[in-house]
């Protein structure tokens, strides 16, 4: 059996045994999840809250966009605060004082310490005993805690609505005056946010954990790592060592460099582009323009955690509010990147497979309108569905489904879904021909051509959940999109497609690259597939979801530990002849894509993998110094490395202006690192410390986020993002400069040596 | 913030004159027939980090002050004038062809540097003409 007729059956038995544990693990937390009460009931029978309450409060708070305003189990944004630690702090604090108040005439805060601490305790148990009946389906709460539920209740109807007693908070939170106009939906918004805290609070039966594994830390209830946390966090330390040795092992053993002899001349020069292929510019355009807008809403959307509802005195909060901002440059990121990658598979897929199918160009046409249509009518939908204009039942079809990632109303998810089956089937009749030839870059192809399939075919997991899904369950499934995207199949897709475009210009041989991708492939997704599980630790998840997170998870950092070797040939490949100088762009692009998988999906990655860290470190500026890091830093280099290599076949005779690409490589470089180093890394590492010592929602409190040092570090992150705008828009122009006033070039098709390009005016 | 508004508007000066000292010393470079020194890489890159910087404590008085740029004309023409400097500089240290040219665009954009110090010293877009007022 050839070695990689080996892999390829490897890599089969690794997708069936990763995908039965996590089917397996999808049942547990069905299992296992916090239950949804059919009331929260007071001694004498008074009903707090219903399940309908609680379910319509959950609508309520998606249509205001959900996790793209503060965060609920730390999933979401970073400026208002987690709500559900939010509100078992206060609850927590509102029954302490009732008790000093009864039994000291006095506050908690006036009491001596050893008061405190006997209020404290009793407090503990009060809130984690509980009392959920499976019989009745009800929770059975005594008069204090109802007390105290309805005096956080309160704070929360004046917060969410206009009660000028909290413009202060508001601004500071970024929320707008009357986030949630109505006073039932208040009321509803209410009733979700207590039972999230509650499920945070309450302990498992027969366990001493609470149901999200006693996430958020809060030292007033007792919340704090379990034992569980600690043993995995040292085991998956364990486990990357381990892989990083055995990877350096087989490294070691057998993988020996086999380069080719490069070319005499550009092998891609006689790439025809055919009418498809030409028809794909127009998505490299709209490309850089979502690119550049993503950049505009992330620039206002920072500006907001200093001014909460203006900008530089405009009243910007009531027609654009920072939930608004933050949900469109967070969809953008996610567009103009997947744009970059569907319209290069557009672009490649005719070349590799040797012809033009009929009507390909009518597809990519469609195809773009589609796309528009979808930007466009998803974006108004949210504008409505924020702006509380739109009616719940609505809101879960045409507005705002408030899933960080997932953000688009149904009747849009299910258009996109349809969209990339419609990409899948022009990729799928254009590569058709290079799929049926038997030769060496066959199983290239066919990785590709398959990581494509994925890509298209796990966005359809967001379509798994319903309007009243339980929350732990469209956490399992939001995370099969976005984790298995970016840890999966983009992967996948990247290693692939750059392997495949070394063999096309004749650089690596078909068969050395065949087996470093499937082998790359095999490795990414042994950790990738179950690390899904990282994302679930305190999502209403049992303590086995931990075990299997931390321990594949930390698998999912082995590959990148070595990736400087690859990176390092990559780069040598631009010196490899003398005509490799036209992909020399592309190629750095490539190399960039290297460096920040190892910092910022790996480093930044891997400082808030493990359970330990992410107990405390869940929804701080790391998880956005990650965020930022790895979904640029790797996937969009990525996405302009790839449109650059179009655009040099696109159009083969035209002068490049590599002074300008210099400037704007070097400035979304230095850009990135930029906010990175001097603004959110800083910022997190503070706020890790504020949760270690006062509990999670301080570090996420007002009062922390508005003292003097974070206030200042908000401000640092002003450098590195205008040098990143500008390397922004230095791009944009070069790639407007190929169309407006373009100048070309003679390429030598047979040049061996210097001027295998030469330059006319 | 607010409380920091000395401090910040102490840094926005002090970055407003390391940027001017640093551009006109380029610009004399360049007049002096040393373009290799005064458009040096390393005079570049110190010119844009400190420019950023200066932006950025600009963005933050901004935000202190809330200042309307259409209400308070002042800071509005100061604006304008800042897009007319930054023009000006640009043909001073690179676009002029001839060395009259270079000087011209030099000293016009140290000119209208001098107009917008007055005009931020008055609050008023008339700036030195109000000189009563900056003195």
């Amino acid at each position: 059996m050839s070695a990689t007729k080996k892999l390829w059956l490897f890599l089969a038995a690794l997708l069936v045994a990763s995908f039965s544990v996590l089917l397996w693990m999808g049942n547990e937390i069905y299992r296992e999840k916090p239950p949804i009460p059919e009331a929260f009931l007071g001694p004498s029978g008074e009903v707090l809250y219903t399940r309908a309450d609680i379910e319509r409060g959950r609508e309520v708070w998606q249509s205001i966009g959900g996790m793209q305003l503060g965060s609920i189990w730390g999933h979401g944004a970073y400026v208002a605060p987690d709500w559900s630690a939010d509100w078992l702090h206060r609850e927590a604090m509102a029954l302490l004082d009732r008790h000093a108040d009864r039994e000291h005439g006095t506050t908690y805060a006036a009491l001596d310490a050893e008061s405190q601490a006997a209020l404290r305790e009793r407090v503990k148990r009060e809130m984690r005993r509980n009392g959920y009946d499976p019989a009745t389906g009800n929770v059975a709460l005594d008069a204090d805690r109802i007390a105290a539920a309805r005096v956080v209740a309160a704070h929360y109807d004046g917060l969410f609505g206009r009660d000028p007693t909290f413009t202060t908070l508001r601004e500071n939170y970024a929320m707008k005056e009357g986030t949630v106009s109505d006073d039932a939906r208040r009321a509803a918004l209410a009733a979700f946010i207590h039972w999230a805290a509650w499920a945070a609070t309450t302990e498992r039966p027969g366990q001493a954990i609470t149901y999200t594994s006693n996430w958020p830390s809060e030292p007033l209830v007792g919340n704090e790592p379990t034992s569980g946390v600690f043993l995995w966090t040292v085991f998956s330390i364990l486990f990357l060592i381990a892989g990083v040795g055995a990877m350096v092992w087989y490294h070691a053993a057998h993988l020996k460099a086999d380069e080719l002899a490069p070319p005499t001349a550009d092998p891609l020069l006689g790439v025809v582009s055919t009418p498809s292929m030409k028809a794909t510019a127009k998505y490299f355009w709209i490309v850089l323009a979502l690119f550049l807008a993503q950049i505009l809403l992330g620039a206002t959307t920072a500006h907001y955690q200093v001014e909460g509802q203006t900008l530089y005195g405009i009243e910007l909060a009531e027609v654009l509010p920072y939930s608004l901002t933050r949900t469109w440059h967070t969809q953008l990121g996610v567009l103009w990147i997947a744009t970059a990658w569907l319209a290069t598979g557009l672009f490649l897929a005719p070349a590799i497979g040797g012809a033009e199918p009929r009507f390909q160009r009518l597809g990519v046409d469609f195809l773009f309108a589609c796309l528009l249509v979808i930007v466009v009518g998803s974006f108004a939908g949210q504008w409505f569905a924020v702006m509380q204009k739109m009616s719940l039942d609505a809101n879960f079809w045409f507005g705002h489904q408030g899933w960080e990632y997932v953000d688009l109303g149904r009747f849009w998810q299910i258009f996109l879904f349809v969209g990339l089956m419609l990409w899948l089937v022009l990729m799928g009749r254009a590569l058709w021909p290079a799929l049926q030839r038997r030769d060496e870059t066959r199983s290239i192809v066919a990785l590709l051509f398959l990581s494509t399939i994925a890509i298209g075919l796990f966005y359809g997991a967001g379509l798994m959940w319903g309007r009243h899904t339980h929350i732990s369950m469209i956490e399992y499934w939001r995370w099969w999109v976005v984790h298995l995207w970016v840890e999966g199949f983009f992967e996948v897709f990247a290693t692939a497609i750059i392997a495949f475009l070394f063999v096309k210009l004749g650089l690596v041989r078909g068969r050395s690259a065949t087996a470093a991708v499937l082998f790359a492939t095999v490795i990414f997704l042994t950790g990738g597939v179950l690390g899904t599980a990282h994302h679930w630790y305190w999502a209403g998840t049992p303590t086995s979801i931990i075990a299997i997170g931390a321990s594949f998870s930390a698998l999912e950092v082995v590959p990148l530990a070595l990736i400087g070797f690859e990176a390092w040939e990559t780069y040598m490949r631009t010196k490899a002849s003398p005509w490799m100088v036209r992909y020399r762009w592309p190629i750095l692009f490539f190399v960039a894509v290297a460096f920040w998988n190892l910092v910022g999906a790996g480093l930044f990655g891997f400082l808030i993998n493990p359970p330990l860290a992410l107990y405390y470190m869940q929804g701080l500026n790391l998880t956005p110094l990650h965020g930022h890091t790895a979904l640029f830093g790797v996937y969009g280099m990525l996405g302009i490395g790839l449109m650059l290599f179009c655009l040099r076949l696109m159009k083969p005779q035209a002068s490049w202006d590599s002074p300008l690409l210099a400037r704007g490589f070097w400035a979304l470089n230095i850009g990135l690192a930029g906010m990175a180093l001097l603004c959110l890394l800083p910022m997190g590492i503070l706020q890790v410390a504020a949760a270690i010592e006062h509990g999670y929602w301080y570090a996420r409190s007002a009062e922390f986020m508005q003292s003097p040092i974070i206030e200042t570090l908000v401000w640092l992150r002003v450098p590195g993002d205008v040098v990143f705008s500008v390397g922004a828009v230095f791009i944009a122009l070069f790639v407007a400069r190929l169309w407006i006033r373009p100048r070309t070039t003679r390429p030598a098709l047979d040049a061996a040596g210097e001027g295998a390009v030469r330059t006319s005016a | 913030m607010a409380e920091y508004y000395l401090t910040i508007k102490a840094l926005h000066v002090g970055s407003v004159i390391a940027s001017v000292a640093l551009f006109a010393l380029r610009g004399l470079l360049v007049l002096a027939g040393r373009p290799g020194i005064g458009n040096h890489a390393a005079a570049r890159y110190l010119s844009y980090t400190i420019d950023t910087f200066l932006l950025t404590f600009a963005l933050m008085l901004w935000t202190i002050l809330k200042l309307d740029p259409v209400v308070h004309a002042w800071l509005g023409v100061k604006l304008l004038l800042l897009v007319v400097y930054i023009g000006l500089g640009s043909v001073a240290l690179k676009r002029a062809r001839t060395t009259t040219g270079r000087a011209a665009a030099w000293a016009a954009a140290l000119a209208v540097v001098f107009a917008m110090y007055g005009i931020a010293r008055a609050h008023h877009p008339l700036g030195w003409l109000r000189w009563w007022e900056i003195l």
